[in-house]
């Protein structure tokens, strides 16, 4: 009995103290409107978190430089509206946690406008819910993942997803696969998460059983389990597979299926059948002769393309020294691209709830190099809705199925895959959205 | 014995006290970086609790926690529970479990306990996957509030985290510090130093076990409840394998048979990033060199520690002082 009203005692009296101490501390009050963060007269400050580093990055880590390069390219040309753009990069190594912590730091001490790009399924999930990005009024621009879910308006209010989804993209190749590989087996290997599901889910809509399902953990990669999918695949007898995961995942397949004599049709997804990155993973070019994968931008060896021709002179003069064009720095100077377009269209006085206006209303005409069209509305916050098909050449090349790009485009329901007639207006002078 | 008691729980205010003034005076990100360090010193404190007091191991603390996040949420949503109890059958619903898994564990001893509890933390995060009332990969929101409108509109949503996460932190292990003391910390220590002899004074030593798994399990829970709270949602990519090894860590570094140690350990967990981020951009490394070198430092650190100390830098301060006293 004693010790409770011990303790009850002090309970009340540091009750008494902390009131006391409430009311006598002051707190600053805030200075600028979070509206206006990361805005001034001269500078507008964006920040990013992704992995530039770790098993996870391969590929990805060129994403943001390519971003910056781009940015710097639009600052030696004016900027935007007279302010120029300030890129903040964090690492956080495709880690749930990492990437939360990250994004605190780049919204509470770096003080940035918006956040462009955030990388990973999982991690935009984490992001969103503890940051609390909706509530708080903060846009997450373009976010690099394709996961259906991230278009659900009502949950993601200040989120918009650029990419199509991977359930657009399965759906869209199993349709490929019904025309052009009837009655084969068909096996998927898939990163089992939301960024996996959704391709599976894909993948049914559109028809098409598998005879292997295999799902392995993020980051379980290796060479090892590689091995086992190779002979989960070969029990099942698949003439075709699908590998559903990361570049790295991708990379293990190829080369262990290769070494144990194992030669299906592969067909990569656009995430991680990136040639470039599977080169440097140790996938030599001959290998990747007759491997399937899908894309919405153009190839990034289409030198005929204005905008492959642009982002590879801006490669040159302002990203890091030495980084080889691939389709990644397609990607980020993309999405830098369509990042000035929207801060551009929010006009002079920017604020964050006009950026996401802006991309609302006018976000499907803003100029970008993907072939299919964005698809921003006021009800909508997904972006491109479709894909082309393509084969690797002996050397690495991408080329389109019939030599010319041809997108097919669907949604993330039961809608039907339909050949898309829209054609990409030209670029605007110099590469700067108006 | 009541006089120590009262001192602590007045040691035990003051900190509190100590660390309300310390969230007035740092910014938001520094609150976060406040509230995971709380999180770890629960996580931390139920290794110290299980392994330094009771001598099991346990790879498994990240999938304990998991199981006291996956508790809170569903206790919110099915039942709408207010926040403070959702942390309530967190322990609990951990507790529960932990006890089933001691009455396991007590009969297994060494690398096998450690074996079978790493296995539980492969396992049960990827477990949720295959439910979809749990959510998936995508897991579920935990809502996480927001702070009362009286304390003003500038109290910011991280230093509520902090708030509740250093709350939470502090009445578990001032519980725990009182539990260590009593009766069931001194036979934990005797059968964890002699079980023989322990029985032969008439503790028993497997019943003993199981309490301490039981009560470890819901102090993870806890925490894993905690950081449910301060990722606005539970997932299996919140709860690592890495986690438990953190964990570990974490407790190791700062000395396992020191609850007090939990702090350090915590620190260093969190402060470790921190630490490399600015060495990096002093010394302008790479960031490829960076990120290992964030594992190596923990690696190093935690050779140094088992061959050093491997009771902890503060049991080896006592050491020292003790041979002083001798020496005199």
């Amino acid at each position: 009995m004693m010790r409770f009203t011990r303790s009850k005692k002090g309970m009340i009296g540091s009750a008494i103290v902390a009131a006391a101490a409430l009311a006598v501390s002051a707190l600053p009050a805030q200075a600028a409107s979070t509206e206006t963060q990361g805005v001034t007269a001269t500078q507008i400050t964006l920040g990013i978190s992704q992995p530039t580093n770790g098993p996870a990055s391969y590929g990805y880590n060129k994403v943001a430089p390519a971003m910056d390069a781009y940015f710097k390219y639009v600052n030696a040309n004016g900027g935007v509206n007279g302010r120029k753009i300030k890129l903040i990069v964090k690492n956080d190594g495709y880690k749930v946690t990492d990437a939360v912590n990250k994004t605190v730091e780049l919204i509470s001490r770096d003080k940035v406008f918006a956040l462009v790009g955030s990388l990973g399924t999982a991690n935009n999930i984490a992001v969103s819910n503890a940051v609390d990005l909706a509530g708080q009024g903060i846009p997450s621009l373009y976010v690099n993942s394709g996961f259906s879910g991230f278009a659900n308006k009502s949950t993601y209010k200040t989120m918009f997803p650029l990419f199509p989804t991977y359930y657009m993209e399965t759906k869209v190749l199993g349709e490929y696969i019904k025309k052009n590989f009837p009655g084969k087996k068909v096996g998927i290997i898939y990163q089992d998460d939301d960024f996996g599901d959704d391709a599976l889910a894909g993948l049914k809509q559109a028809g098409v059983t598998p005879a292997a399902s295999i799902p392995y953990a993020s980051l379980s990669q290796s060479a090892a389990t590689a091995a086992t999918w190779v002979s989960k695949l070969k029990t099942a007898d698949a003439e075709v597979v699908i590998m559903y995961g990361v570049t790295s995942a991708a990379a293990f397949a190829l080369g262990t299926a290769y070494a144990l004599g194992y030669k299906p049709q592969w067909i990569i997804d656009s995430v991680g059948g990136v040639s470039a990155t599977l080169q440097l993973l140790g996938i030599q070019a001959p290998l990747l002769n007759g491997v399937i994968t899908s894309s919405f931008l153009p190839a990034s060896t289409d030198t005929t393309d204005e905008y492959i021709k642009l982002f590879q002179t801006i490669n040159t003069k302002y990203n890091v020294a030495g980084t080889k064009f691939d389709d990644n720095v397609v990607t980020g100077m993309n999405t830098a691209m369509m990042t000035v377009a929207a801060l551009k269209a929010a006009g002079k006085n920017l604020t964050r709830s006009g950026v996401i206006k802006a991309i609302e209303t006018k976000g499907k005409t803003f100029p970008s190099a993907s072939l299919a069209q964005p698809q921003f509305s006021t009800t909508s916050h997904v972006g491109y809705n479709g894909f082309w098909i393509g084969t690797y050449d002996a050397t690495g090349t991408l080329k389109p199925e019939t030599g010319k790009y041809k997108i097919y485009t669907t949604d993330s329901g039961s809608g039907a895959v339909k050949v898309s007639t829209w054609k990409r207006p030209a670029m605007p002078a110099k590469g700067l959205p108006k | 014995m009541h006089n120590h008691r009262a001192k602590r729980l007045i040691g035990f205010i003051l900190l509190g006290f100590i660390l309300f003034l310390i969230g007035n005076r740092v910014d938001d990100l520094r609150l976060y970086q406040g509230a995971s360090v709380a999180m770890y010193v629960i996580g931390i404190a139920s290794i110290v609790l299980l392994t330094g007091f009771s001598g099991q191991i346990s790879l498994g603390n990240g999938a304990i926690m998991a199981l006291g996040g996956f508790s809170a949420t569903l206790a919110q949503s099915t039942w709408g529970l207010p926040l403070p109890l959702t942390f309530v059958v967190a322990v609990l619903g951990a507790a529960l479990f932990g006890s089933i898994l001691g009455v396991a564990a007590a009969r297994l001893s060494g690398p096998y306990l450690a074996g079978a509890t790493l296995a539980l933390a492969v396992a049960l995060p990827s477990l949720a996957n295959q439910f979809t009332f749990l959510g998936g990969e995508q897991g579920l929101p935990f809502d996480s509030g927001s702070a009362p409108t009286f304390l003003g509109e500038d109290f910011s949503r991280f230093k509520w985290f902090y708030w509740i996460s250093a709350l939470a932190a502090l009445l578990m292990t001032w519980l725990i510090s009182n539990v260590l003391q009593s009766r069931f910390g001194r036979s934990w220590r005797a059968v964890r130093s002699n079980s023989t002899a322990a029985e032969l004074v008439g503790i028993h030593a497997a019943r003993s076990k199981v309490l301490a798994f039981t009560l470890a399990s819901g102090v993870a829970g806890l925490a894993g409840a905690v950081l449910a709270l301060n990722l606005g949602g539970v997932s299996p990519s919140a709860y690592p394998l890495s986690l438990s090894f953190a964990l570990i860590t974490g407790a190791v570094l700062a000395g396992i048979s020191t609850l007090s140690g939990s702090v350090i350990g915590a620190l260093l967990l969190v402060g470790m990033s921190e630490l490399v981020g600015s060495l990096t951009s002093r010394f302008s490394l790479e960031d490829v060199l960076a990120e290992n070198l964030k594992e190596l430092l923990v690696s190093v650190l935690l050779i140094l520690a088992v061959v050093f100390t491997p009771n902890g830098p503060g049991d080896r301060i006592r050491e020292r002082k003790a041979l002083h006293k001798k020496t005199k």
